[in-house]
């Protein structure tokens, strides 16, 4: 999923720790969804959300229905500005490559909008149903459900759900260290290739100049 | 964090996310947009944006940041100063006076307090040249900078127009809604022309 450059979202970003809208950002938010809210409900219904997601993202026509189910929790037919907010900071975290965090920070009300049953479990279905949104892959669904099914009734309770937002956090800070040990090592690297030019030109130009003084001096 | 209803954090800090591009931000536009109004050649007072939980001990009041020369960064925009800690910072110190009762050293106090005062004076006349607006900025508090009004409502005209097309084919022409949105989108284009006149003036 990605945002269309140069759309209102897009000029949007989340607090890289907490993975939240700041509060100016949130005001404009709402100024955006009045904008939209165009019957004075203060929701947007179907076909209203449709083309906002259609003109902001490249989701397809069965990705956002599926997402307005999501959203429509209450099974209104409509979406107000909580569940508007709430999608817009996925979209944000996807956006800006920060899913694992938001995961980890919003573990609560990513699971309950995943359990579209009510049944406080969630299956691989569900998970799978909504990877274009928080970027699981496959195998990572297949680890999840092997290594964090404690219970092993195949379906994950918000624990264990918990547990995997924990790991995949964990992993992702290591991951992240990782590249940037790297780029420094890189960086160090560079620096010192160029100190060894720069040592290596100044000796030839000493010599050089070595050789034309004794030329001069014959 | 927990519970099904997001609470908007009280701030934002650090840069957003990799991807983003070097094209003019509409944040760099609004601070083009701020200077095309009457020119203040103003140091904007930059205060360091503290987290929430710093910072509550000295002001009482969270303090934000407000840069100017605000590029693609995500710190910079529309963040804007703390009114109310300009005053204290633009406060004239108050001369101290010496204690002695002599002549020569009373003339001198005067010729220092003569200089101080006009020291003094002078700096409040800098002081009231450089202080920021304060209506305007009072006003920018509460109203959303301009450039990201025109896109918002830009936006949303286009959203909205396509919307009207829907409506149109699935429940018609005639119905409530579908005429409810076309005045709406009317009105939007109304208001948007209105603005255009505006500025082209």
């Amino acid at each position: 999923m990605k945002l269309k450059q140069g759309s209102f979202l897009w000029y949007l970003y989340l607090d890289k720790l907490y993975c939240l809208l700041s509060v100016r950002n949130v005001k404009a938010l709402v100024e955006y969804f009045h904008l939209l809210d165009v019957h004075r409900k203060n929701t947007l219904n179907d076909v209203l959300f449709y083309h906002f997601l259609h003109h902001v993202t490249d989701l397809t026509r069965n990705q956002i229905t599926v997402v307005f189910h999501m959203l429509d929790w209450n099974a209104a037919g409509e979406i107000g500005f909580d569940q508007f907010y709430m999608l817009v900071c996925i979209l944000l975290a996807q956006e800006n490559h920060l899913e694992e965090q938001f995961l980890f920070r919003h573990s609560r009300p990513v699971f309950e909008l995943l359990d579209l049953d009510g049944e406080l479990k969630i299956g691989p279905d569900n998970l799978y149903m909504y990877n274009f949104l928080f970027n699981i892959k496959k195998e990572q669904l297949r680890d999840l459900y092997y290594n964090f099914d404690i219970t092993g009734d195949r379906l994950l309770n918000y624990k264990e759900f918990k547990l995997f937002t924990i790991f995949s956090m964990d992993k992702y800070q290591e991951s992240q260290k990782a590249e940037k040990e790297k780029k420094n090592e890189k960086a160090l690297l560079q620096k010192k290739v160029a100190q060894v030019n720069e040592s290596q030109r100044e000796s030839l130009l000493g010599t050089k100049q070595f050789e034309s003084i004794s030329n001069y001096n014959c | 964090m927990e519970g099904k209803a997001f609470k908007a954090s009280a701030k934002s800090s650090s840069h957003p996310g990799s991807g983003r591009s070097s094209l003019q931000d509409i944040r760099s536009m609004w601070s083009t947009a701020t200077l095309s109004q009457p020119k203040l050649n103003v140091q904007l007072p930059t205060v360091r944006e503290d987290s929430e939980l710093e910072d509550f001990s000295v002001s009482g009041k969270t303090r934000w940041s407000y840069d100017q020369k605000a590029g693609h960064d995500a710190e910079g925009g529309w963040e804007a100063s703390d009114g109310g800690e300009d005053k204290d910072r633009f406060k004239p110190e108050e001369p101290e006076l010496g204690g002695d009762s002599s002549q020569g050293s009373r003339l001198e106090e005067d010729a220092s307090k003569t200089d101080n005062e006009k020291s003094t004076s002078e700096s409040s006349l800098n002081i009231s040249r450089h202080t920021p607006h304060r209506a305007y900025w009072v006003e920018q508090q509460n109203r959303l900078p301009l450039p990201l009004t025109e896109l918002m409502e830009n936006e949303a005209l286009e959203i909205l127009t396509e919307a009207l097309r829907s409506y149109q084919s699935e429940i018609g022409r005639d119905h409530s809604l579908t005429k409810q949105l076309q005045r709406y989108i009317e009105g939007l284009k109304r208001r948007r022309n209105r603005r255009l006149q505006v500025l082209a003036i």
